[in-house]
């Protein structure tokens, strides 16, 4: 209904194989674009801190693993591993006087050196033995790390994340935490979107399908499983790098264990695997419907004054959560980005059933 | 009755005075080169090649005219001399046929689909020169060279499949470019003298009237007639400067040279050059034209298509659609009738625009087109109504080859479905005793090439004999009713044209052609092709299971279909003249067949002999018969198919 393709065409291959070549499409970037550069002026402050930074946050975390599983098709159950690995580099990089733009880029690098040694277990192995391997990368550096006190300071403690500057301004207030966010969280997404598009992005999507299969059409498996962990990494590290300075502010090894890892790998499941849309609003859904459940159930609660247990309250949002990622993985188990892309079409063929000619 | 003709109606059209006359150098090289000189940068030509839009400015165009020009020249090529061109739309066919007529030659392109032993006709000026689009078109020009010694240089576009050729004088068009390029190098003169050397009165092209009685005649067109055809129509607002148009018509046709070539020179329009003949649909929606004409057919053709469409969406969709077409109808014909617009109407169509016409029309790649034209043939009430009510801006005119297309056109305040319009500037029309239209004007052709017999039968003491019979309403507006020589009459006595009726048969989505019999016969009867899309997608619908053409077209069903077609249409014509009987055809009439014309014209004579069987039966009274059908295969080889045809009393 609102898609207007008319006119659309192309005079090079380059134009043609554009990211948005509909019209609409550009439409919806710039405005999207426009609201979150204009949210700290539109969102009262605390929606902006506890709502959108996170879910900035997490989607470029996401979009970062979704490079591995979606792209290059390899599991990963240690990627809240990967990210602490960022956070405490880039906090203890910064403390050692570091400007705070090489540490982010440091962090990275140690985060993809680190991940890239157990990307060499994904050579070996494949699917659920895959999956145990990076599960064991997870057991390490979390014992590693609280273990160590000269990365963790000690078993319980926390570490604060100094004052830092960005591009020489100094980063203090939440909306200065905001844009950082946002802009780290643009770079990555203009990366991920782009990468479908080059022979890399091909070739993982090659090895995805079939790794063996790639090599014969002479693809080099090992070097782009390899690729794929290391690029992967480095997503993480700076994402985690950037949750520990504009939105945790402290780390502590707790907010990097194997619970956070999976809430990671749910994102990009329930979001869709490859997708980068599908990485923002699997974010969203994880981080924020347990928020919004127990808004509802609450509420609920009170309006019907059910005599309902504490206990009993706060567990029914865990079990519609745990429902509603069910359902999604069974009744779309493209995710949330095939729902959009469905939705989609349902307007781009509009008024027909389906695309004509 | 059709054809009677009350004594009030006028006879003369007001005749609206021409635009400003032709200077010396009018031609179409000398507009090209003051196009190419004040819009250098502008795209002149777009044409799609693997997905790609290649697009050649203004500058290009000129360039590449007269480097081929001087290509052409180098190889022997004398003014007066014909240049086959064959192939579909293509920038370097057109090229060609420039670049000829720059030579003072005379371009003359040909139907692409003619089989080999026809071509023969076309060349029978024993043109020794020829361009083809590609190896199908090379392969027909050597066997017609193969047999008649003619054409000696085959030029060709694209190069695909013929690196193996060993043929003599079959030269790629890069390297005739190239060899003029080398020429103009050496002589910097010659640029300007070959855009100078032809005149307004050198022929700009040669092209064939359609034919539906006879053998095609050959029709020579020169600079000022075309010229003076554009400003008429120009005149009258028919088309602007700069539009986006679309090149997919063929070539040989009038209506594409006078569109693509001369008035998109003479008012610099963009010309797109779609991929194929296949992809023209999809392409037009890269496209979007501002300026469009299609035939009345293939107006149908795209209504079909959209009611498929329609037809198979989901619920919700298709009752919007429904609902939101009903309403634009109902105004557009309120407005065709006269009725002052209600301010509720603009609200409704309004919204109507936002849910249901827009995306339409985005989806048919018309969203941006200002000014719809159709020509040819009359438009069926529904498909006018529908395009209409879309919210496009659809008109009909009227033309023949001998005047450039451009005869009379619609306004936009006087746009009715059963006129074609009012004479354009510079043109006048008047009525003789017999009812046949005659055109004199400045576009008017000078004779036909060779046939001496035919130029003086047709253009007598200035006025062109058009050969349709038609009348002039009070106002001027035109409307022709058919050929002339199609007037027939029943045993009876009783007169009709059979088109007439053919026509409004054919504005049913379910029937792609028909022929009415009934010339010297009792009665009124027609020989019907269903549309293989819309009935084979009826058929789908209501579970009727079927195979091929052969076999849908006899089902029980789909005879009751095409019987309530023909019932609506005896509702609307005069007792006498009603059908009774009728036969749905196992096969559609193929111009490959001879029975209908490349432009999808009757060929009766053919179609009376092939199926007189069929015929005698209509009037024999049988309810069946058994017809062996000749078959051509594209191979040219024959066949023989028997088949068992119901044929059936049309009733009340």
């Amino acid at each position: 209904m609102f898609y207007r393709l008319a006119g659309v065409r192309h005079t090079s291959y380059a134009a043609d194989r554009a990211l948005w070549p509909v019209p609409v499409d550009r439409w919806q970037i710039r405005a999207l674009l426009a609201l979150a550069v204009g949210a700290p002026f539109l969102l009262p402050d605390l929606y902006l801190t506890s709502y959108l930074l996170p879910w900035l946050v997490w989607s470029t975390a996401a979009l970062g693993l979704n490079l591995l599983m979606g792209w290059a098709g390899q599991i990963h159950l240690g990627y809240a591993a990967v990210m602490a690995i960022g956070a405490y580099g880039a906090i203890h990089a910064v403390r050692l006087g570091i400007p705070f733009e090489l540490a982010l880029l440091g962090s990275g690098l140690l985060s993809a050196a680190i991940g890239l040694v157990f990307g060499f277990a994904a050579l070996r192995v494949k699917g659920l033995y895959l999956a145990i391997s990076t599960l064991a990368m997870q057991y390490l550096v979390d014992w590693i790390i609280s273990h160590v006190p000269a990365i963790s300071g000690g078993s319980q403690a926390t570490l604060q994340a100094p004052a830092f500057r960005f591009l020489g301004v100094p980063v203090a207030g939440d909306w200065s935490r905001y844009y950082v966010a946002l802009a780290v969280c643009v770079l990555v997404t203009s990366f991920l979107l782009n990468v479908g598009r080059t022979s890399f992005g091909r070739a993982l999507a090659a090895v995805r399908e079939k790794d063996f299969a790639a090599a014969v059409i002479g693809v080099n498996a090992f070097y782009f499983k390899l690729m794929a962990f290391w690029c992967s990494s480095f997503l993480g590290g700076v994402s985690g790098a950037v949750l520990a300075f504009c939105y945790y502010r402290a780390v502590t090894p707790e907010q990097f264990n194997l619970d956070v890892s999976i809430q990671a790998v749910a994102m990009v499941i329930v979001g869709g695997m490859g997708s980068v849309i599908g990485s923002y609003l699997g974010a969203a859904l994880v981080l924020l419907a347990p928020i919004v459940l127990n808004n509802l159930v609450g509420a609920f609660a009170r309006a019907a004054a059910l005599p309902l247990h504490q206990e009993v309250l706060s567990h029914i949002p865990l079990i519609l959560y745990g429902v509603l990622i069910v359902g999604f993985l069974l009744f779309e188990p493209l995710g949330l980005a095939k729902v959009y892309a469905n939705i989609r079409n349902y307007f781009l063929v509009w008024p027909f059933r389906h695309a004509r000619h | 009755m059709l054809l009677d003709t009350p004594v009030a109606r006028p006879t003369r059209a007001i005749v609206e005075p021409p635009p400003a006359p032709s200077s010396a150098d009018d031609t179409l090289l000398s507009l090209l080169a003051r196009n190419a000189a004040t819009h250098a940068r502008r795209v002149a030509l777009r044409e799609r090649d693997l997905g790609i839009w290649h697009e050649y400015t203004w500058r290009d165009y000129l360039d590449q005219v007269v480097a081929l020009a001087a290509g052409l020249e180098a190889l022997g090529f004398e003014p007066a001399e014909p240049m086959l061109v064959i192939g579909d739309n293509r920038a370097r066919l057109y090229f060609a046929m420039l670049a000829a007529a720059a030579l003072r030659g005379v371009p003359a392109p040909i139907y692409p689909e003619v089989p080999p032993e026809e071509l023969a006709h076309f060349a029978r000026e024993r043109a020794r020169f020829a361009i083809a689009e590609d190896q199908e078109q090379v392969d027909k020009l050597l066997e017609l060279r193969a047999r008649t010694g003619a054409p000696e240089y085959i030029i060709y576009d694209d190069p695909r499949g013929l690196a193996g050729y060993a043929a003599s004088g079959l030269i790629d068009y890069e390297t005739v470019v190239a060899r003029g390029r080398a020429r103009l190098k050496a002589d910097p003169g010659l640029a300007a003298d070959l855009i100078a050397r032809a005149g307004p009165d050198d022929g700009a092209v040669l092209l064939h009237s359609s034919g539906t009685t006879g053998r095609p005649k050959g029709v020579l067109l020169k600079h000022r007639r075309v010229l003076a055809a554009i400003r008429n129509a120009a005149a009258a607002d028919y088309f602007r400067e700069g539009e986006e148009y679309v090149a997919y018509l063929p070539m040989a046709w009038i209506g594409d040279f006078v569109f693509s070539v001369g008035a998109a020179i003479a008012l610099r329009f963009v010309v797109s050059i779609p991929e194929g003949q296949e992809t023209v649909l999809r392409d037009l929606r890269e496209i979007a034209p501002t300026l469009y004409f299609a035939s009345a057919r293939s107006w149908d053709n795209l209504l079909t298509r959209l009611q498929v469409g329609i037809d198979e969406s989901t619920p919700l969709k298709r009752g919007l659609v429904a609902f939101f077409m009903r309403l634009a109808i109902d105004i557009e014909r309120r407005r065709l009738a006269g009725e002052r617009p209600r301010p509720w109407w603009n609200v409704l169509r309004g919204l109507g625009e936002l849910v249901v016409y827009g995306p339409i029309k985005d989806h048919l790649g018309l969203g941006r087109a200002h000014r719809c034209y159709t020509a040819g043939e009359a438009i069926g009430e529904d498909t006018f109504l529908f395009f209409r009510a879309l919210g496009l801006n659809l008109k009909q005119f009227y033309g023949q080859t001998e005047n450039c297309a451009l005869t009379a056109a619609q306004d936009d305040a006087r746009v009715r479905l059963h006129t074609v319009g009012r004479a354009l500037p510079g043109v006048e029309i008047r009525i003789d005793e017999n009812g046949e239209v005659l055109i004199r004007a400045e576009s008017v052709f000078d004779g036909y090439v060779d046939d001496p017999d035919a130029t003086a039968r047709t253009l007598v003491d200035g006025w062109l004999r058009t050969g349709d019979a038609g009348y002039l309403e009070p106002d001027g507006e035109l409307v022709i009713l058919g050929r002339v020589g199609e007037v027939v009459h029943t045993s009876a006595g009783e007169r009709f044209i059979p088109n007439y009726i053919e026509n409004r048969i054919k504005f049913s989505q379910y029937v792609r052609d028909v022929a009415v019999l009934g010339a010297g016969r009792p009665f009124l009867a027609a020989i019907v092709c269903i549309d293989m899309e819309a009935v084979g997608h009826w058929a789908q619908v209501r579970g009727v299971a079927y195979t091929s053409y052969a076999d849908l077209s006899q089902k029980p069903e789909v005879y009751a279909l095409v019987q309530g077609v023909l019932r609506h249409v005896n509702g609307v014509l005069p007792p006498p003249l009603r059908l009774r009987r009728f036969v749905n055809l196992h096969k559609a009439f193929d111009p490959d067949d001879g029975e209908v014309t490349r432009t999808r014209k009757l060929r009766r004579n053919v179609i009376e002999k092939r199926y007189a069987q069929i015929i005698d039966a209509i009037y024999a009274g049988a309810s069946e018969i058994e017809f062996e059908a000749r078959i051509t295969y594209e191979t040219g080889e024959s066949g023989v198919l028997r088949r068992r045809l119901t044929i059936m009393d049309v009733g009340a």
